[in-house]
């Protein structure tokens, strides 16, 4: 990750630690955030796209699931969509 | 005397809604199929993507600067259902007199304006659901059993259900059971967070893109037949049984297989002797999201199609919105209209297209789209789910039922008990503190949870973390008690296990928290994370989806006593349903939002004094604890050990102004003596008191001043408060959980205890070994009851 990217990463790992009570230490910018990993839901992921929303101004709502796999692939999105 | 399948009849209605200030008019406008939804007015929607709402009009409701909007729309439904009823105070005794009431978010109204317009002290009594059952009490003048059920959504069905049970159990004649909800900005922005708003108006099994909110209150007279031919009242219809169930899925969508509701719906039908194609009526759920009317349609259609060749369906919510903890009221008593006038109310909205559609839906069913039939009509049932999982069905019928359960008359026990405590968590951890006599130390303590005790109860991290404070302690302390009672149970029997959980403010921190975040950052900022913890039926919720309980599952919420009036609601379940096996809990938060609150309120200690003497205030604090119940013969099924048995119990309510604490001397004497009556004994053989003194001088001084009076001799009492603080529920359960211990002999024989004399109290200490009995007893601000008599087991 660049410079930017590195800093968006860390902003949307903080939003996750404080918006959705994960602990920080449980979160790397590759562990799976649904299913197996940290076992986000579809609620989380409303909180996520409300985070996103109103931190860059990229709209995150009916967008692919795949984009919201991990804090990298979340990163990656805000940044094309900025 | 108890009776199960006693004949309980409504005789009076009352409702306000957004097509109509009184029953008739929301009857009329409902059957013309009138729509009451328009943009809000009390919400502002303005960078929302959804504004619709179904308010009441305010030409059509009093308000008073004293009481929150939702007590307000609750007084109005229940003085009409009084008039209606002729119930005056010539013609009811007070004592058996009660009120039950439903909501989901209670005052929040007046959590909104304290935070937005000067924090004023006026406001906090407002805030709680508790608040509303009381202003009705004090308006009719009943002293009987007096609470609120929390049950969001489905609340007030509950709340019908409850008042049934306690005629039933023989403690009352007559209730006001109903419910309310006002329209305000914590509902409006947490199911915008959602996204479960529709931008157009709700279209409940059609459309079904999500809920239109609305508000207003219903209010029905339930009455023993008995009472109501001997006073010659008008009978609307018989009240049969209901089916209560839990998901034991998510916190706020419902099983897509629709279990849960299926349960519901075929216990009440069961329990009220009514088979399935006699069926005539389902006031449904039908909330117009997709995933509530597509679990609705599979319940019903299962349950009903090759059974029933007339089953009509609607959903009233098309016209009045979904009024969260009134719904199941309002919709009561439109099911109840339908029944005893022969005609059935419309879901309105559908197009032509729409009606091309539902065809192949329905099937057989007739969902009434858009307009009203005349149709003779037997039985009719209302069905309610919510958040938390929550499924309450309830049926009325125009005839006597054939109902023909059979009451468990054997004796029940406590089995099993889980304690979370700033003192430490765990029932061992209690008994160390107790024995060691560790006093607590400070004005304001907190309860921690931490990975140690999710690890001992393997709670894992996706599920803890969604919890507030509220629901964690909760969840521990429930779990803890399940094991402490070693019952095990399976996917084939977990209907047969339940809980009532008791709760004084419910989650108001996460309410307050809420409302905060918006009050900042706009309607259209609300969390959806944090929108699911602010029902109070959450921590209950959360118990079962993390158990696996499914059965009877229901959250009280009337002040401190809650804690020890669910022991009682429990003990009367397990009496009177197949549930084998009830927790009863007690849980109350502290947190910055309630030390502000109640520092503000000047009920704080400002330093430590102690209880009963120097009366310098309460030491605030929180915690969760839960037991369990069961029946003899299901104790010995599992070799259960018994801590104590449950042999007598009442709830009683002696009006104060809502709010003020101060003393009704003569409510804690009812129901010390009603409990004694109940378990057949006289006070000479009570030989202690687990009491609820917390340091403020008009709380302490019920405690001397009634037993001095019903004891007319030395009495020991031992109060847990000195080791828990003020826990409120948390410690009125604790209280019986204590007692429990030391009837057991689980605890050091000698205890310290304050020994009461004509009034006069000195500390000391007391011998327990030879405890036979032991009477636990509960207040609530508002004036409200508990005493519960435990024997050695």
């Amino acid at each position: 990750m660049n410079e930017k990217e590195l800093e968006i990463a860390a902003r949307i790992k903080e939003m996750l630690s404080e918006n959705l009570r994960i602990p920080a230490e449980e979160l790397d910018y590759e562990i799976p955030l649904f299913g197996d990993g940290i076992g986000l839901d579809s609620v989380d992921s409303l909180e996520i796209i409300a985070c996103i929303d109103s931190e860059y101004g990229v709209a995150m709502t009916g967008v692919a699931k795949e984009n919201f796999y991990n804090i990298t692939s979340l990163t990656k999105y805000v940044v094309e969509n900025m | 005397m108890s009776n199960i399948n006693a004949r309980c009849v409504v005789t009076g209605l009352g409702m306000i809604n957004a097509i109509g200030k009184n029953v008739e008019e929301c009857w009329d406008n409902a059957l013309k199929g009138t729509p009451g939804i328009d943009k809000t007015r009390s919400v502002n929607s303005d960078d929302c993507y959804a504004h619709l709402g179904a308010e009441v009009k305010d030409s059509d409701i009093e308000m008073n600067d004293k009481v929150d909007r939702v007590s307000m729309l609750c007084l109005q439904a229940s003085k009409e259902a009084l008039n209606d009823a002729g119930i005056t105070n010539a013609n009811v005794d007070a004592a058996r007199f009660g009120v039950i009431m439903g909501s989901c978010v209670g005052g929040v109204v007046s959590i909104e304006n304290y935070i937005e317009k000067g924090e004023k002290t006026e406001d906090i009594n407002k805030m709680t659901i508790a608040s509303i059952a009381n202003h009705v009490a004090n308006m009719a003048g009943a002293k009987g059993v007096v609470t609120n059920i929390g049950n969001a959504c489905a609340a007030s069905t509950m709340s019908v259900a409850y008042a049934c049970e306690l005629i039933r159990a023989g403690v009352g004649d007559v209730f006001i059971a109903g419910g309310a909800d006002a329209f305000a900005s914590v509902p409006f922005a947490g199911f915008t967070a959602l996204h479960a708003l529709s931008e157009n108006p709700c279209s409940p099994f059609n459309k079904s893109n999500g809920i239109t909110l609305g508000e207003g209150a219903g209010a029905i007279i339930v009455e023993s037949y008995e009472h109501a031919v001997a006073r010659g009242a008008h009978i609307y219809c018989d009240v049969l049984s209901a089916g209560i169930s839990s998901d034991a899925h998510h916190i706020t969508a419902p099983r897509p297989d629709g279990i849960g509701q299926m349960y519901a719906i075929r216990r009440a039908l069961d329990k009220s002797g009514v088979d399935k194609k006699d069926l005539d009526y389902i006031n449904a759920h039908g909330t117009g999201t997709a995933k509530n009317d597509e679990a609705e349609f599979l319940s019903i259609h299962t349950i009903f199609d090759d059974a029933n060749d007339h089953l009509s369906v609607s959903s009233t919510k098309a016209m009045v919105g979904h009024c969260l903890g009134a719904a199941g009221a309002i919709e009561a008593v439109y099911a109840i209209k339908a029944l005893t006038d022969n005609k059935v109310p419309p879901t309105i909205g559908y197009t032509a297209e729409d009606l091309e559609a539902l065809k192949e839906k329905a099937g057989k069913i007739d969902f009434m789209p858009n307009e009203m039939k005349a149709k003779e009509l037997n039985y009719v049932m209302s069905n309610s789910f919510a958040f938390g999982g929550s499924n309450a069905s309830i049926i009325f019928s125009k005839n006597e039922g054939k109902m023909s359960e059979e009451e468990n008359n054997e004796s029940i026990y406590v089995t099993g008990m889980g304690i979370v405590l700033p003192s430490g968590n765990g029932v061992e951890k209690y008994i160390e503190t107790v024995n060691n006599k560790n006093k607590v130390d400070g004005v304001s303590l907190v309860s921690e949870l931490g990975k140690e005790d999710f690890d001992k109860f393997d709670i894992k991290l996706a599920f803890y973390r969604k919890l507030d404070k509220l629901s964690t302690m909760q969840v521990v302390s429930g779990i803890e008690a399940i094991n402490n009672a070693g019952f095990e149970f399976n996917d084939e029997n977990a209907e047969d296990f339940g809980m009532i959980i008791g709760t004084g403010d419910g989650p108001l921190t996460t309410v307050y928290e809420f409302q905060e975040h918006i009050s900042k950052e706009g309607t259209q900022n609300g969390s959806a994370f944090n929108f699911p913890n602010t029902v109070y039926n959450a921590a209950g919720g959360y118990l079962s989806i993390k158990t696996g309980m499914r059965g009877y599952n229901v959250t009280v919420t009337n002040g401190s006593q809650s804690g020890l009036s669910s022991v009682c609601y429990a003990a009367n379940e397990i009496k009177q349903s197949r549930t084998k096996v009830m927790l009863a809990s007690g849980t109350d938060e502290n947190s910055d939002v309630m030390n502000k609150l109640y520092s503000q309120l000047d009920m704080v200690a400002k330093e430590n004094g102690g209880i009963y003497e120097n009366e310098k205030g309460m030491v605030l604090s929180d915690g969760s604890v839960t037991v369990a119940l069961e029946s003899a013969s299901q104790a010995a099924s599992h070799n259960a050990k018994k801590y104590a048995e449950v042999v007598g119990y009442a709830m009683t309510h002696e009006g104060v102004e809502y709010g003020e604490v101060k003393g009704s001397d003569a409510g804690l004497k009812n129901a010390i003596e009603e409990a004694l009556k109940d378990a057949g004994i006289d006070a000479g053989k009570i030989d202690a008191v687990f009491g609820f003194g917390n340091g403020i001088k008009d709380v302490d001084d019920i405690e001397k001043n009634v037993y001095a009076d019903v004891f007319n001799k030395e009495i020991a009492v031992i109060n847990v408060k000195d080791y828990a603080g003020e826990a409120r529920a948390a410690a009125a359960t604790l209280a019986l959980a204590h007692a429990s211990l030391t009837l057991a002999g689980e605890l050091n024989a000698n205890q310290d205890a304050y020994i009461m004399n004509g009034g006069n109290v000195t500390k000391g200490s007391v011998d327990t070994t030879n405890f036979n009995y032991v009477l636990v007893t509960s207040y609530a601000v508002g004036g409200s009851y508990t005493a519960v008599v435990l024997k050695k087991a």
